[in-house]
């Protein structure tokens, strides 16, 4: 029991790891705390049931979905998001909450009002035993593609000169605009990535936490308690505390029962914030 | 918040202005249930108006004054409403008995939840509220021997006020009309004292305000927990209105939906929000009487809203009417 818990509630990281380092890297470079985020997830799930209905195998809608979803989210930053760029943050929250209201709507003029379920690809529909633990190999896939995109955004972010500018933006975006750093095109880029994330960890989840379009609702909570324990804007804390915040969940789930695991884990991010306001690892945001 | 321009408003308007105002404002709340005889189900819409509409002022006294934005004010508006509820089927369906006591239990909790959520500053506070309203969503589950869990607490006995039964729509329309005028004035009133002067100067800076000796955390926790219980009272006259409270009360969507009555209205202004929330509960309700996507068409207003009129319908009525009189 205890430690099949820990293994799902590493899987549970892994879904929460690709949701937020979305909202991290937005926030990051945007100072915008992105309530659209969850809606996004939800409309890709939808999306991914939708293009597997149409007959696309399981791996091209893991690439098609987020790709589509990506360009959405730079279209959404460049009508809107671009509008509000000097304003305080707060209309910044408002205005991606209204995003998410509309998304929401238009999702359920799509049939969202209906749970559906993405079927698993006949190749991943076995489980593998392990020392006692018995864990769909599908588990075990969406577990290393969250790892293995994660590795590879983060050197991509370490080694490219987009990732190289992203950083700097992100430290001190002023000194950074300063050498010439076009944060316009760089905004649309990072909500694009970061939307795509959301769409891969949307796709991804489907199967198990099925689609509809208010899916991303409970996810996106947890992605803000993830990205609020590792700091606000901390990449390495997002990571961190992605699978704490998994295990938290998973483990009160299973021992004081579902709805109970989230007071768990609302008391545990408060305790975190009052020894560590800016995270796990201390280098978050507390503007 | 931009609302800088509306701060003095008892400065500029006589005290005869004001009781002129009042008056008028008295006498076409007890004129409206008879004036709406013959379409009962007006004075019901009205009602729920007036609740959103003193929602929207205990959301804007805190996130208006001190500039803290609260994305979880459902929270307290369900709390409120589950209290009562509870308090009037065991132990009495006084108003007088069950709503201060509600008021009471609200402030305390408040006060114990926000000493830790005001240290926050700014995103990581709204976040936290937000998640606070969810952990109350998730408790009506979790404690659904008591609350009912999905189907919502049920069979609320008709309250009482002052020993007097309050069931019929009139005397309900009256009620929560002298409530909401009640609380509008002491808010209106709060603005202007001292403490009120203080939440803006926090609002406008926070690091000067407490250089010049304002006890930054203090003022926001008293806010905090004045707006929490001002919601939580709002919240148990819906549920002794409907006779019922639900788990949608808590749903973050409501305090999104409560948040938009303020912004709307415009935030600060304290009449805005009031406005904004029966402006937008008379909409919604026909709205969606024609369309089941209402949430497309709030949702795409409130995106507008914020780009264009980020001082909501109020702000945005004033900056038209300084252009026509011509001081820009």
């Amino acid at each position: 029991m205890w430690s099949s818990l820990v293994v799902n509630g590493l899987v549970m990281g892994s879904i929460l790891l690709l949701f937020s380092l979305g909202l991290t890297l937005i926030y990051g470079v945007g100072r915008v705390v992105n309530f659209a985020h969850g809606a996004f997830y939800s409309a890709s799930a939808m999306a991914g049931v939708w293009l597997s209905q149409k007959g696309m195998p399981f791996w091209a809608v893991l690439i098609v979905a987020p790709i589509g979803i990506g360009l959405l989210g730079v279209a959404t930053d460049w009508l809107v998001l671009s509008r509000i760029r000097d304003r305080p943050m707060v209309d910044s929250m408002l205005l991606t909450f209204g995003m998410a209201l509309l998304i929401t709507g238009v999702l359920y003029e799509f049939g969202g009002r209906n749970i559906q379920n993405l079927a698993i690809p006949v190749s991943l529909q076995g489980v593998t035993s392990f020392g006692g633990i018995r864990l769909p190999d599908y588990r075990i896939f969406l577990s290393l593609v969250a790892i293995l995109l994660t590795a590879g955004l983060l050197v991509y972010l370490n080694k490219s000169n987009w990732g190289l500018r992203v950083r700097a933006a992100n430290d001190e975006p002023e000194m950074a605009a300063c050498l010439g750093i076009n944060r316009e095109t760089l905004m649309h880029s990072v909500v694009g990535v970061s939307s795509a994330l959301a769409a891969v960890s949307g796709v991804i989840a489907a199967p198990i936490f099925g689609a509809f379009a208010t899916v991303g609702d409970k996810i996106l909570i947890l992605g803000f308690m993830t990205v609020i324990m590792g700091g606000l804007g901390s990449l390495r804390g997002a990571i961190a505390s992605a699978y704490l915040v998994g295990l938290v969940l998973v483990l009160g789930e299973g021992y004081f029962g579902g709805q109970s695991a989230l007071m768990v884990l609302f008391a545990t991010v408060m305790v975190m914030l009052i020894s560590f306001p800016r995270g796990i690892f201390g280098d978050g945001r507390t503007e | 918040m931009k609302a800088t321009t509306n701060i003095n408003f008892g400065k500029n308007s006589t005290s005869l202005k004001k009781v002129v105002i009042l008056i008028v404002l008295i006498v076409i709340g007890a004129l409206l249930p008879s004036l709406t005889k013959d379409s009962p189900f007006i004075l019901v819409l009205a009602s729920h108006a007036l609740i959103a509409g003193a929602l929207a002022l205990s959301l804007d006294i805190l996130t208006g004054s001190v500039g803290l934005l609260t994305f979880g004010h459902a929270a307290w508006f369900g709390y409120g409403a589950y209290a009562t509820g509870l308090m009037a089927k065991s132990l009495s369906s006084e108003m007088t008995v069950v709503l201060p006591l509600t008021a009471l239990t609200a402030l305390l909790l408040a006060t114990a939840i926000g000493a830790i959520l005001v240290r926050q500053i700014g995103k990581t506070f709204a976040i936290l509220t937000l998640a606070l309203s969810q952990i109350m969503f998730a408790a009506v589950f979790v404690f659904s021997k008591v609350t009912g869990g999905e189907d919502g607490l049920q069979g609320i006995p008709m309250p009482t006020l002052l020993g007097f039964a309050v069931k019929e729509s009139q005397s309900w329309f009256w009620v929560l009309y002298a409530f909401l005028l009640a609380s509008l004035m002491a808010a209106l009133y709060v603005r202007n004292a001292p403490m009120g002067k203080s939440c803006l100067a926090i609002r406008e800076n926070g690091e000067r305000s407490r250089f010049i000796g304002i006890k930054v955390w203090r003022v926001k926790l008293q806010t905090y927990a004045v707006s929490s219980a001002l919601a939580a009272v709002t919240g148990g006259l819906h549920a002794l209105y409907t006779g019922s409270a639900a788990p949608d009360m808590l749903h973050w969507t409501k305090s999104g939906e409560i948040l938009m009555y303020a912004v709307l209205g415009g935030m600060g202004t304290l009449t805005g929000p009031v406005f904004g929330g029966i402006v937008f509960t008379v909409a919604e309700h026909y709205v969606s009487s024609w369309t089941d996507a209402w949430q497309i068409y709030f949702g795409g207003l409130f995106v507008i809203m914020v780009i264009v009129a980020p001082g909501g319908l109020f702000g945005a009525f004033e900056s038209i009417k300084k252009r026509f009189a011509g001081n820009r």
